[in-house]
């Protein structure tokens, strides 16, 4: 079988593209749409730097077969911030030193994200659940978490 | 939310200029951060230049072994394949990261030529239009081994008659100016030994510990207009890793360029020139952009980890605690080949004999080549392990003498003007201070007469 | 290579092709991890997700789970609140946003933790082929795994009543991490003793395996520590452990009757 039409709606944006049978919806997105936000760090599920929200919930994105899910809704980092400015989870992130390397920050902001859309005061337990697939080796979890509970003081402020 | 760290505490030093300090104690923000909570950060994987082949490499099924016949007849047949590489096509196949501080000899071949060192040696590299069809060619190279006697233990590689791993330097060992191994000898310890109370021998072994950065090791290299190449990398050093590629590919640097910097973790571990040298010869034999990055499952089997390391350390002490004597002997085990370790473990007699004065001191620190995943580069590589063995070994004389572990540091602590056993004069030192403010932050008493102890004790004789 | 992903709209589709050679899909998981390393062994998907598998009902005690569920989906279910604690303890959100029950009944021990449940339950799994459908006892598709062409549509199993569910699960760290031991169990008690008891353990063996004998230690007897401690070493005897990357089979056999203990007292 050729490559197969797949149309997702990516950030509020229709986007139709080809893929290879097998192709991942990280890949799709990096290599193909050119947002290369979401990471490729295990392709194994086993480290969360891929993590997008696929119809709402967060997803390893490097799990997911692109054909199979044409026709869903995908948010990634690139359209989290609005009009150029800074949402509170990122706000938080950017002043809480909450990133080193980078390269989890993507994942960990979406995993937070889909946290705090369906939980919007969560405990320290329940950020530390959130965010337990993806791996930080610079180990910065301890400001990660304190800034996603800052996100969330942030965003009942608001 | 404020973020507030805690501000100097300068009791200790107030003779010290006073110091500026605007940076230490505030909070300030990183200059990459907003590109990271935007997810803007460019790393080097996030470019897609057109025509982009993809590299895999072939690698040993084998911990040692002579290589008889490479048969690429499969690989070539899978669609898709443009080119299969072996250390003929790599100008000066046969380097050593260091050469550029004058580290000798050239001991690790890009792509293997003849034998084998280690499991998951890189033997060939095939390029392909796409990943899969690179990685299932690379699967279909077939190599013929002739099996040679490994060895995997750092003391077994220094025994009379074992195999020799690395052909370049003869025998199982780093040689330091004419050396067997980094040596030190300070005053005389076996007279200390001899005058000792107590005689402490005790032993400590690490395992190899692997960086495991989220971003795996990898470059792509696009071939510029003017024949130059212009290499996108995770290396942590840049100019190092242009200096050895330029080396290997037998090039000007200034035909090569780096854009990098930007690392998804390091920790040490990408700093071996792994995947640049055999990319640039690719994208130079194809004329077209070439990426190769390594898998998680290679980025845990054969990337560098931290060596693992044998210390035995053997002291003499007095009855009061006071010890006299200290006899190291140090082993790194640097894997197939030297990288970084030669280094590492003269960092290791660096450190030695931890932060004491001890006024008789011995040590010999091996940089051993044996037939496992070659070592290298992590987080204070050397120094690391010889502390953990250091500071066991003084618990462990602290609890044979029924003594505070914190008042035996505090006793044998070195002080400003101290001479350390390289014959360097120790300034700076301030452990005695850091001990007794842990002390008393943690609620662990110590009488007066260690709370009046100064790292500046020496000075006030 | 892959060369053809199906995304099948109805169970007959997903059979015909799974009957074809497909390898069947559900959340993706395990197939889709072999299909970035190159080692999936198949040049065919079939994706079960717009299968129509999907869904959680509850007739009395007794509930049918589609094969498609998520792991989310059971552990946000108020049906299978008692399921709740074992989810948490399994993967990561964002997996079990993924993963599915019918996909952990394939999934390699020492993962597969809701299979130890199913185990425990007795659950009843329903699977449709190229020849109609059959209902198999968990147990025997453990063991067994489908007929080729065999597709799982769902589980069947009857929520414990208030107070006899037991579950706990010893790992490297407190979340995400595969088991060291495992341990699910069905147990009712009359008059301060055991009247029946279904164990399954999972990490301690290749495939999630019944504690018979420690089973037959409990009837009769309270569930008191020097009891649990008896079971628990003779559990020993329905284990066959390997080492891996997070525990040795030393220690997993070493463990397994503390941690025994401890789901049946409900100790941290």
């Amino acid at each position: 079988m050729a490559s197969q039409v797949v149309n997702l709606r990516v950030n509020e944006r229709s986007r139709e593209f080809l893929a290879a049978p097998g192709t991942s919806l990280l890949s799709s997105l990096r290599d193909t749409l050119g947002l290369t936000a979401a990471k490729r760090g295990c392709a194994q599920g086993g480290c969360g730097t891929c993590t997008v929200l696929l119809d709402g919930r967060a997803v390893m994105s490097c799990l997911v077969a692109v054909q199979t899910v044409d026709g869903a809704s995908v948010r990634t980092l690139e359209g989290v911030a609005r009009d150029g400015a800074l949402d509170e989870v990122q706000s938080a992130f950017l002043e809480g030193f909450a990133t080193q390397c980078g390269f989890c920050t993507p994942g960990m902001i979406m995993a937070a994200e889909a946290l705090l859309d369906r939980n919007p005061d969560p405990t320290r337990d329940e950020v530390v659940e959130a965010i337990s697939g993806n791996v930080c080796r610079c180990t910065g979890y301890g400001p990660i978490v304190d800034a996603i509970l800052d996100a969330a003081a942030r965003r009942a402020k608001a | 939310m404020s973020y507030k760290t805690n501000p100097i505490d300068r009791t200790y030093f107030p003779d010290e200029p006073a110091q500026d300090f605007t940076v230490i104690g505030s909070v300030v923000r990183r200059s990459d951060a907003l590109g990271h909570v935007t997810g803007r950060t460019a790393f080097f994987e996030d470019i897609s230049p057109p025509d982009l082949l993809h590299l895999k490499t072939h690698r040993s099924a084998r911990h040692h072994a002579r290589i008889l016949d490479v048969d690429l007849t499969a690989a070539l047949a899978v669609p898709g394949v443009v080119r299969v590489l072996t250390h003929a096509d790599i100008p000066n196949n046969v380097f050593t990261p260091l050469k550029l501080i004058g580290v000798e000899p050239d001991d690790e071949p890009v792509l293997a030529e003849g034998k084998v060192r280690y499991l998951g040696e890189p033997i060939c590299a095939v390029v392909a239009e796409t990943e899969a069809a690179a990685r299932e060619a690379a699967a279909r190279v077939r190599v013929e081994y002739e099996d040679l006697p490994a060895v995997f233990d750092v003391e077994e590689a220094l025994a009379e008659g074992a195999p020799i791993v690395n052909e370049y330097h003869g025998n199982n060992y780093f040689t330091y100016e004419g050396h067997h191994c980094r040596r030190i000898r300070f005053g005389d310890v076996e007279a200390a030994f001899a005058a000792a109370d107590h005689v402490f021998q005790w032993r400590y072994q690490s395992a190899p510990i692997e960086h495991a950065p989220t971003e795996t090791t990898g470059c792509i290299v696009v071939p510029q207009p003017d024949g130059r190449l212009r290499i996108h990398s995770d290396t942590q050093a840049c100019f190092f890793t242009l200096d050895n590629t330029a080396l290997i590919l037998g090039t000007p640097f200034n035909k090569l360029r780096i854009v990098g910097g930007t690392v998804g973790g390091g920790f040490g571990g990408k700093v071996d020139i792994a995947v640049e040298p055999v990319a640039c010869v690719a994208a130079t034999l194809t004329g077209q952009p070439v990426k190769y990055v390594y898998s998680r499952y290679e980025e845990m089997q054969v990337s560098s980890p931290r060596a693992a390391e044998r210390i035995y350390i053997k002291d003499a002490v007095m009855a009061d605690g006071r010890v006299t004597g200290r006899r190291v002997t140090l082993y790194v085990d640097a894997g197939a080949y030297s990288r970084h370790s030669p280094y590492g473990t003269t960092k290791a007699a660096a450190h030695l004999p931890g932060p004491y004065s001890i006024p008789n001191v011995w040590a010999d620190c091996h940089c051993v080549f044996t037939n496992r995943t070659p070592s290298s580069a992590m987080r204070g590589f050397g120094v690391t392990i010889a502390d953990f063995a250091l500071e066991s070994q003084m618990d462990r004389i602290a609890r044979a003498l029924g003594m505070d572990p914190l008042r035996l540091r505090l006793l044998n602590a070195y002080r400003d003007g101290d001479l350390k056993a390289h014959r360097k004069v120790a300034e700076g030192t301030a452990l005695v201070e850091v001990i007794q403010k842990a002390a008393r932050m943690v609620g662990h008493e110590l009488p007066e007469e260690y709370l009046r102890m100064s790292s500046m004790d020496r000075r006030e004789r | 290579m892959i060369t053809a992903v199906r995304t099948p709209e109805s169970l007959a589709a997903a059979v015909g092709h799974a009957a074809a050679g497909g390898r069947l899909m559900a959340g993706g998981t395990v197939v889709m991890a072999q299909v970035n390393s190159g080692s999936l062994g198949y040049t065919e998907i079939v994706s079960l997700r717009r299968a129509g598998l999907g869904g959680i009902t509850l007739d009395g005690p007794l509930a049918r789970v589609g094969a498609t569920t998520t792991l989310t989906e059971v552990e946000q279910s108020p049906d299978l609140a008692f399921l709740r604690g074992a989810m948490r303890g399994l993967a990561s959100p964002t997996i079990r946003n993924q993963a599915t029950v019918g996909g952990n009944l394939f999934v390699p021990q020492p993962y597969g933790d809701l299979a130890v449940c199913l185990l425990a339950l007795d659950a009843t799994v329903e699977v449709t082929g190229p020849d109609g459908s059959r209902e198999v006892p968990v147990g025997v598709v453990l063991a067994n795994g489908v007929a080729p062409g065999e597709v799982v549509t769902a589980v069947r199993l009857a929520v414990p009543a208030p107070g006899t569910w037991f579950h706990h699960k010893a790992m490297r760290r407190r979340l995400n991490s595969a088991a060291i031991v495992a341990v699910a169990a069905v147990v009712d008690t009359a008059g301060g003793v055991v009247t029946s008891a279904r164990i399954a353990l999972g990490g301690v063996a290749p495939r999630p395996v019944r504690a018979v004998s420690a089973e037959s230690v409990l009837i009769g007897r309270p569930l008191e520590s020097e009891v649990l401690e008896r079971a628990g070493r003779a559990a020993r005897a329905d284990i066959s452990p390997s080492d891996d990357s997070y525990a040795s089979a030393w220690y997993r056999a070493r463990v397994l009757p503390v941690h025994l203990r401890r789901a049946f007292l409900r100790q941290p």
